[in-house]
C-alpha cells in the first residue's frame, strides 16, 4: 500500500505577506483557510481533518470551533520547524490513503517578523517556548546559539570538501531574487547582483545577509482532498505522486554536523523514500522549489535530491540551472530568500500553482513539480503532478 | 557572573549534559563510553547508539582532535557576547572518534586552517564557569 495519487492538493489560500500583519495568528490562520475553501469551491463542512505544524500555536479545535467544522475525525502534526511542512501534507495524504480523512486542511500562521527572534530568549524562555526539546542551546556557553550559525557551520566544510565557493551561494540568491522581482506578493523584489551579495554584511562568516530567509508575518493553507472528491473540485488537482520524510542517525536538530558522513544531511534520507514511491527519477521533475532558508541548503539539495552529483552543483547554479528555462528551475516565487520565510507553505503553494500554470514565473508545461523542506533538521518532500 | 549573562547562558540540553559541564569546571574533557561494547558517544544520551546498552561512564579524553569547521560571529547577537564580536566558534573532531566545539583561545580566524590539530584547553563563559575551549595542538 502506498499514498500514490490518492489525494491531491485542491485548495490554496495566502494571505499578503509583511513585517507586521497587524493581526493575531489565530485570526490570520481562519482568514488563510476561508481563502482556501474558496479556492477549491469547498465548505467547512468538507473538512474533516486537519494537520499542522507542532510549533503551530493555534491548535486545530480553536480552527474547526471558529470555522464551523462539524465533525473532525482526524489531526495531527509534525514536528522540526522548517522540516516538517512537506511532512504536515505527507500526513494528511496518508491519513486520507487510510481512511481516516477525506478532505484535510493543512495551516500555518505565524508572526515572526513582527515577533522576537526565538533565539534571543534567556536558556530558560527557550527551554519553554520551544515545542522540540532545546537542544541547540547546549552551545550558549560558546555564543552558538542562532540558526545561520549553526548553517554556517555546516557551510564552510561543505565549501570545503566540495570545492564551492561563497560566489556559488551568491547565484542561488540572486535567482532567487530574479523570480521575486515578477512575484507581486514578494517582500523583497529589488533587483540583486552577486556584488550586492558579496558586499552585504557578514552575519556568520561564511554567510552573509542575503544568504538568509525573511523575518516575515504570514498566513497560508492548502487543502488535500481525497481522489474522487479532487476531480469535482473548482481547481485542476494536483496529485500527490509521492510523499516522503527522512532523518538520518545521530540527529540533534539545526546541529547536523555528529554523523558519518559528515556532509550528508536528512534530505539525502527524504529522497530514498521519494524516489521509490513516485516511480520516477530527478531528470523528470520540472520545476522545483527547494528549501532555501540558507542559501548552501540548495546547493546541498541539489546533490541529495540526485539533481547534481557531489561536487557538481556549483557549476549547475553558475551556468543558471536555477533559473526559468534552466535545468531545474527553482524557488518561482521568489523562495524563503525573497518571498518570504513561513516554515516553507509558500514553496508548497508554489509548487501547486506550477501545476496549475497560473506562476508569476511559469514554466510551460509543467507536469511534475517538487518541494522540500529544511534539511538542516528532519525533513520531507514532495512530488505533485498534474493530470 | 552577571545576572544576564546567566539567564543567556545557562547550561541546557538536558540531565545527560550535566556531567561534561561539571567536568570542564575541574579542567577535564570527559564523554560518555559505554561500559559494555567501550564505544564512545557525544552528544550524550541514555542509551549506547551500537549494543543498545544502558551502561556508560563519563571517560577522560585525550583532549586532542582536529578541525572540522569553524565560524565567525558578528552582530546580531545577543548583549552577553555582542561585546565579543567577532568571535570564532569551532567544530573539533576528537581523536576518540567523537565531535564537539568550543571558542577558540590564543586563535584569530585568520591562522585557521581546516584539519590543524586542536588541543583542549578550559576559559570561562559569559557565566564564569570553566568550560572545554580549544587551541593550537
Amino acid at each position: 500500500m502506498s499514498l500514490k495519487d490518492k489525494a491531491a492538493i485542491v485548495g490554496i489560500g495566502q494571505l499578503p505577506f509583511s513585517k507586521n500583519i497587524g493581526r493575531p495568528e489565530e485570526v490570520t490562520a481562519l482568514e488563510a483557510a476561508r481563502l482556501a475553501l474558496d479556492d477549491a469551491g469547498l465548505r467547512p463542512q468538507d473538512i474533516d481533518g486537519t494537520s499542522k505544524w507542532s510549533i503551530q500555536n493555534t491548535a486545530e479545535n480553536l480552527i474547526a470551533r471558529n470555522l464551523g467544522v462539524p465533525n473532525l475525525r482526524w489531526f495531527g502534526e509534525v514536528g522540526y520547524g522548517g522540516g516538517g511542512g512537506c511532512g504536515v501534507v505527507a500526513h494528511a495524504a496518508a491519513a486520507i490513503a487510510a481512511g481516516m480523512a477525506r478532505c484535510v486542511l493543512v495551516y500555518r500562521s505565524r508572526n515572526r517578523g513582527s515577533g522576537g527572534r526565538p533565539w534571543a530568549g534567556t536558556s530558560r524562555e527557550r527551554d519553554q517556548s520551544q515545542s522540540e526539546s532545546n537542544e541547540t542551546a547546549i552551545y550558549a556557553p560558546y555564543g552558538f546559539v542562532r540558526p545561520v550559525d549553526q548553517v554556517a557551520m555546516f557551510t564552510r566544510r561543505f565549501l570545503h570538501e566540495r570545492g564551492y565557493s561563497t560566489r556559488h551561494l551568491g547565484w542561488i540568491a540572486v535567482t532567487t531574487r530574479k523570480h521575486a522581482m515578477r512575484n507581486p506578493m514578494a517582500m523583497m523584489r529589488e533587483p540583486m547582483t552577486l556584488e550586492n551579495h558579496a558586499a552585504s554584511r557578514v552575519i556568520s562568516d561564511p554567510l552573509r545577509l542575503f544568504d538568509n530567509c525573511l523575518e516575515t508575518d504570514g498566513a497560508a493553507a492548502v487543502l488535500v482532498a481525497e481522489a474522487s472528491l479532487a476531480r469535482d473540485c473548482r481547481q485542476k488537482p494536483a496529485w500527490i505522486m509521492a510523499a516522503s520524510q527522512g532523518m538520518g542517525p545521530r540527529n540533534v536538530t539545526m546541529n547536523n554536523f555528529f554523523k558519518d558522513p559528515i556532509l550528508e544531511s536528512p534530505g539525502a534520507h527524504a529522497a530514498r523514500d521519494l524516489w521509490r514511491m513516485a516511480g520516477v527519477t530527478p531528470q523528470d521533475v520540472d520545476v522545483a522549489q527547494l528549501y532555501d532558508a540558507f542559501t548552501p541548503l540548495v546547493l546541498a539539495s541539489l546533490e541529495e535530491y540526485g539533481f547534481c552529483k557531489p561536487g557538481e552543483a556549483g557549476d549547475f547554479v553558475e551556468h543558471d540551472g536555477l533559473g526559468v528555462g534552466g535545468n531545474l528551475p527553482n524557488n518561482t516565487s521568489g523562495g524563503s530568500l525573497s518571498e518570504a520565510y513561513v516554515h516553507g507553505i509558500n514553496l508548497i503553494i508554489e509548487a501547486v500553482r506550477q501545476i496549475r500554470g497560473t506562476s508569476c514565473n511559469q514554466v510551460p508545461g509543467a507536469r511534475l513539480s517538487m518541494a522540500t523542506s529544511g534539511n538542516m533538521v528532519p525533513t520531507g518532500a514532495l512530488l505533485l503532478r498534474g493530470d | 557572573m552577571s545576572e544576564q549573562a546567566e539567564a543567556f547562558v545557562r547550561r541546557t540540553g538536558g540531565e545527560w549534559w550535566m556531567p561534561y559541564w561539571e567536568a570542564g569546571r575541574r579542567r577535564e574533557l570527559r564523554f560518555q563510553r559505554c561500559t559494555d561494547c567501550g564505544t564512545w558517544r557525544h552528544p550524550p544520551g541514555p542509551m549506547c547508539p551500537s549494543c543498545q546498552s544502558f551502561g556508560v561512564e563519563w571517560a577522560r579524553a585525550s583532549g586532542r582532535g582536529t578541525l572540522l569547521s569553524w565560524v565567525v560571529c558578528h552582530p546580531p547577537l545577543l548583549a552577553v557576547w555582542k561585546e565579543r564580536a567577532p568571535y570564532v566558534v569551532v567544530l573539533v573532531q576528537c581523536e576518540e572518534g567523537v565531535r564537539t566545539m568550543g571558542n577558540v583561545l590564543d586563535l584569530a580566524a585568520e591562522d585557521l586552517r581546516m584539519d590543524m590539530p586542536l588541543v583542549v584547553d578550559f576559559a570561562p563563559s559569559p557565566d564564569g564557569d570553566l568550560v572545554p575551549q580549544w587551541r593550537r595542538a
